[in-house]
């Protein structure tokens, strides 16, 4: 347990308050480009539409006026591994997967190894898709608070309750789990050093190092969950107490409204998609 | 008419292990050390299960889509930064955890063992199949598989039938995460087969036990919240 004080500042995707445009507009807005783009980044195989939107999402980072270097210094830790993984799939990709359909050709084969034309294309398009996802995550938790986002999600999934969907539920599910993360941080920092104080040792090391790793994990876990139920029951009555009624003709304090900007950014994402989507079932590489 | 409570007790609950996770998940918490190329065993995947045991299928699914979330979120490395890695198999966890359990709390000894000896003889069959394409995994899986199997109907028969119940649930949603992730990153492409069967068994295996333990260990200490009032909490 590196250090224990750190575990009640614990935070999703800090949120960054600056004046920009992608910081001002609706975060329903917000929510819906995201899931666009993820969907976009997730179904594009080859490079002329990942750099379309790889383009794209430089361009909103660069409005939202956030630094994207900060937004990269999360994976610079991470990057021998990438390269590494980048490596393997590289070299072991050609084998089978059905290259031969993608009109692939095999650039260099030796025993196990085969590099081939997909495989390269692969390995690139994988570290676009992986910035790109990684800005677009960012970008939607560093410019939006994450009340915003409760919110946004579940004016989004409204419409979804006329089907039955509980989109208040889900937000409900949200909100608690956001506001109840430093609590719970604290509360394990507190099992921890009352662990600590027990003499819960660090593990010994030797082959089987991870049963004793288990054992103390669940002495911190299990008081956790314990409390986490506690907190969960207290607070079911005491919202009924407070004649909770759930989101049946439930109106809201803070109201968001659609304005021209908001328009604007939906239309150049629907363009930008159209034109992936050409890009992506043309015969561009 | 009244507002549907056990509704509102599965949000708050569903709520809570979500939150949960996402220390888990941010505080990276919970990382236990196994010589493999992946790093660590994770426990982090444990609230979906138990989301799963306690409040039903649908409250399992919104923890493994936090899960998933969280994951996507804090990846470092391009295979789990990809929605269909790292999100949709998570969807799963809970729900397969759920459906394992509810079937099996009241199930009599009898029945464990009739379904501990069909198990090893899948198992040996599909021994058999991965022989059939990567001998070293078949062998592999088939001592691991043997010695998992006595080591399991040793310990039911000490054991009473609902734990064993919560044990396999834990079980299944475990293994429920590691094939489903280690199935779609194959398929998409970034890693080859025979590294995802490394992973798997080096992996999988030690996070099977360890969430079959912490379910176990949690679920009952859940259950004598009512009836243990004195003594500390921590």
């Amino acid at each position: 347990m590196a250090s224990y004080d750190a575990l009640r500042h614990v935070s999703i995707g800090q949120y960054i308050p600056a004046d920009s445009a992608v910081h001002r507009l609706d975060p329903r807005t917000k929510l819906a480009i995201a899931g666009l783009g993820l969907v976009a980044v997730v179904v594009t195989t080859t490079y002329v539409p990942n750099m379309v939107l790889l383009v794209a999402i430089l361009a909103a980072v660069r409005v939202s006026r956030l630094s994207a270097r900060y937004m990269l210094a999360g994976i610079v830790p991470a990057l021998p591994v990438i390269a590494l993984l980048a490596l393997m799939q590289l070299l072991f990709y050609g084998n089978g997967q059905g290259t031969a359909a993608l009109g692939s050709r095999v650039l260099l084969s030796w025993g196990a190894i085969r590099i081939s034309t997909a495989g390269v294309r692969l390995v690139i398009v994988s570290l676009m898709r992986f910035v790109d996802l990684l800005f677009l995550t960012s970008l939607l938790t560093n410019t939006t608070t994450s009340s915003a986002l409760t919110h946004g999600m579940e004016s989004l999934l409204r419409p979804l309750s006329a089907i039955g969907l509980p989109s208040h539920e889900l937000a409900l599910v949200c909100a608690i789990a956001l506001r109840f993360l430093p609590i719970l941080g604290e509360e394990a920092e507190t099992i921890a050093k009352a662990q600590a104080s027990r003499g819960l040792d660090e593990p010994r090391g030797g082959r089987l190092a991870f049963v004793q790793y288990a054992r103390r994990l669940a002495a911190l876990i299990v008081p956790l969950f314990v409390d986490a139920y506690r907190r969960a029951e207290e607070m079911t009555m005491a919202m009924q107490a407070r004649c909770y009624r759930g989101g049946r003709g439930r109106t809201y304090y803070t109201r968001y409204a659609l304005g021209r900007t908001d328009w604007i950014a939906l239309g150049l994402t629907v363009g930008l998609l159209i034109v992936v989507a050409l890009a992506q079932y043309s015969p561009l590489p | 008419m009244s507002y549907n409570e056990s509704g509102l007790r599965r949000a708050i609950t569903a709520g809570l292990l979500l939150a949960i996770t996402l220390l888990l998940v941010f505080a990276r918490l919970g990382m236990i050390p196994v010589p493999t190329p992946a790093g660590n065993a994770t426990i982090a995947h444990i609230p979906a299960i138990i989301a799963g045991i306690l409040e039903g299928p649908l409250a399992g699914l919104i923890v493994g889509m936090g899960f998933g979330f969280a994951s996507l979120t804090s990846a470092t490395i391009p295979m789990f930064k990809d929605p269909l890695v790292a999100l949709v198999p998570r969807l799963l966890i809970g729900i397969t955890a759920a459906w394992a359990y509810y079937p099996l709390r009241r199930a009599s000894k009898r029945v464990l063992g009739i379904m501990v000896a069909v198990l090893y003889i899948l198992l040996l069959v599909f021994c058999r199949e991965v022989y059939l394409s990567t001998p070293w995994a078949g062998i592999a899986l088939a001592v691991v598989s043997t010695a998992g199997v006595a080591y399991l109907y040793w310990w039911m028969r000490r054991e009473e039938a609902g734990i064993i119940g919560l044990a396999i649930a834990g079980a299944v949603g475990s293994l429920t995460n590691t094939v489903l992730v280690l199935t779609a990153a194959v398929w998409r492409g970034y890693i080859p087969g025979d590294a995802a069967w490394g992973i798997g068994l080096t992996h999988g295996i030690p996070e099977v036990i360890v969430s079959a333990i912490i379910v176990v260990a949690v679920v009952a200490a859940l259950r004598q919240i009512g009836r243990r009032k004195g003594g500390s909490s921590l």
